[in-house]
């Protein structure tokens, strides 16, 4: 289990987290979600360690991560940012042997090309491995990016964002295979995600933060509520339940909410 | 299999143009021509090895393919340093200091550089690659001019003393500083093979870096400081060599065709050597020293990076 404890992060006059305290539950999927500027990016790049807090500390089964190597601390914990860009030629799988990197460093044993062989299998990008990855589309590098970061073999994955600029069929392949890390593969998912019905359809646990601290926190029942919701982003929303799950519905709101 | 050629031809082309530069027309004078030219040759392999080592690794860390570590100002603090040792110690600094001496003060000078650029401009891992190049562009002016309001303070004599030290030669080298250099360069080698693969992760850029456990801040730091090295050998040891980094690196990226520093690091070294033989061929054999590798070599690169700018966006 990843806790943190009260978390402050402050830019020159900028409070961006104000007293942050979480936890997130190990093997199970948690989503952060909150308006833009809530600093769930900002609490999710501490707990990656590609931050500082100003003060606080986030501890990893009660262990403080600060005292943790960088080179031991990636057998643990994996992370993926945004769309990373970078003018390399790559094919998939040389992307994916980067992941890797925290064991072999650099020199790829048998069991290390087994591993990348699992992984890209895991997303089935079999027919993709030697493409390139400039000549692939959105939702196909965000699938390579993915793989790396399983072959890594850490206990907790992070994850910024990592439905954005995707279309709907790659959303949903990256949320099930995010499904089957927890269900099968017995690992813990972070993961920043807007679209509140995949966090809703998909998650176990809910982090929804507001202006720089935690509004509320706990399983997908508790916190996918009309009042909480409402209040969290400012809309009007409809939750409604169908055998295929609830959908959150706030595109056409009835009466503005305060 | 183009590829392949290519890549390894170049080795070959190499070894003859370093062949050709030895025995063509040396009447085979054992005594005089040849081991003054095997010692400028010598110069050429430590050089070319700074500037191709110096500029990949440099390209990497800042994640971008139009800078080199002569823009970030490196070599216009050399020339000033040159400036002030002549302006307060006279003609006579050359002559106090010694070839070694200078050569070594040189060389912690440029490391402090490096420390103070890595301060400000590469801390909280906020590099924006703009901001880098504006402020090296910026720096290298300021500088320039700092440099030559000092030169009009100087005396003719000491002036063209410090004209021999902005341009790039290869006669300028004594046996003794080449062997001082080389060690130099031998050592910073053999620390820079054993971090090859963290280079590759690097290229990935900070976060991802980081998240694949590496050191980010000690590993700049680490690559700064053996690139600020770098630099300092090759601008003590040649002069300022300026765009020559930006073209040396591209074309190796375009030969090589992988992030491999394993591969881009030699190439780019025997790239740079190439580059120089070939010049210094020209000017001893066409030109007949009517002008100077400094000028042909700027000519070349310096019309490389300005079809870089032009073509935003190469394939390579």
């Amino acid at each position: 289990m990843i806790t943190v404890h009260d978390i402050h992060k402050v830019y020159g006059a900028k409070t961006v987290l104000r007293g942050v305290d979480a936890h997130f539950p190990s093997r199970q999927l948690t989503s952060l979600i909150g308006p833009n500027g809530a600093g769930k990016t900002t609490l999710l790049m501490m707990i990656a360690r590609l931050m500082e807090p100003t003060s606080g500390e986030v501890r990893i089964e009660g262990r403080a991560v600060a005292g943790i190597r960088v080179g031991e601390y990636a057998k643990r914990v994996a992370t993926l940012r945004q769309a990373p860009d970078f003018n390399l030629r790559l094919t998939v799988e040389e992307v994916v042997a980067f992941g890797r990197f925290p064991y072999s460093r650099g020199v790829l044993t048998r069991e290390d090309q087994r591993v990348i062989d699992e992984a890209i299998d895991f997303l089935s990008l079999q027919a993709l491995r030697h493409a390139y990855l400039d000549e692939l589309s959105g939702g196909q590098r965000q699938m390579a990016f993915l793989a790396m970061t399983i072959a890594q073999q850490t206990d907790y994955l992070l994850l910024d964002e990592p439905l954005n600029n995707l279309d709907i069929k790659h959303a949903v392949q990256i949320m099930r295979a995010l499904r089957r890390l927890c269900d099968e593969h017995a690992r813990t998912v972070i993961l920043v995600v807007h679209d509140i019905n995949f966090a809703a359809s998909y998650c176990d646990h809910i982090v929804a933060m507001k202006e720089g601290a935690v509004y509320c926190a706990g399983s997908v029942d508790e916190v996918i509520t009309e009042s909480r919701l409402g209040e969290l982003y400012g809309l009007d929303f409809e939750i409604t339940h169908s055998p295929r799950g609830r959908l959150c519905n706030y595109f056409n709101p009835e009466r503005e909410a305060k | 299999m183009m590829r392949l050629v290519s890549r390894h031809g170049i080795w070959g082309v190499v070894l003859l143009l370093a062949l050709g530069f030895v025995f063509l027309r040396s009447g085979l004078d054992f005594d005089y021509i040849i081991p003054r030219r095997i010692a400028r040759l010598t110069a050429m392999v430590i050089g070319g090895i700074c500037i191709g080592w110096s500029s990949i690794t440099f390209q990497t860390i800042t994640g971008n393919r139009i800078l080199t570590p002569a823009i970030m100002g490196y070599e216009a603090v050399y020339l000033l340093w040159q400036a002030l040792l002549v302006l307060f110690l006279g003609a006579g600094s050359v002559m106090l200091l010694g070839s070694n001496g200078n050569f070594l003060l040189s060389v912690l000078l440029l490391l402090g550089y490096s420390w103070l650029i890595h301060r400000w401009l590469l801390r909280n891992g906020k590099s924006n690659v703009y901001f880098l190049l504006l402020i090296g562009l910026v720096l290298t002016m300021v500088i320039g001019t700092f440099t030559q309001f000092v030169q009009l303070k100087v005396s003719p004599g000491e002036f063209s003393i410090l004209q021999s030290f902005s341009l790039a030669s290869f006669n300028r080298a004594q046996p003794q500083q080449l062997l001082y250099a080389g060690l130099l360069v031998a050592g910073v080698c053999l620390v820079g093979i054993r971090t090859l693969p963290t280079l590759d992760v690097l290229s990935l850029g900070r976060d991802q870096a980081i998240s694949l456990g590496v050191d980010y801040r000690r590993n700049v730091r680490l690559h700064l400081a053996l690139i600020a090295a770098l630099v300092a050998i090759s601008t003590s040891l040649l002069g300022p060599t300026a765009f020559m980094g930006i073209f040396v690196a591209n074309m190796t990226y375009a030969l090589a065709r992988t992030f491999r520093h394993r591969v881009t690091l030699p190439l780019g070294c025997v790239i740079a050597i190439g580059l120089f033989i070939a010049a210094q061929l020209l000017v001893e054999h066409v030109f007949n020293y009517k002008t100077t590798v400094g000028i042909l070599v700027n000519l070349v690169c310096g019309g490389y990076f300005l079809l870089l700018m032009v073509r935003t966006r190469g394939a390579s």
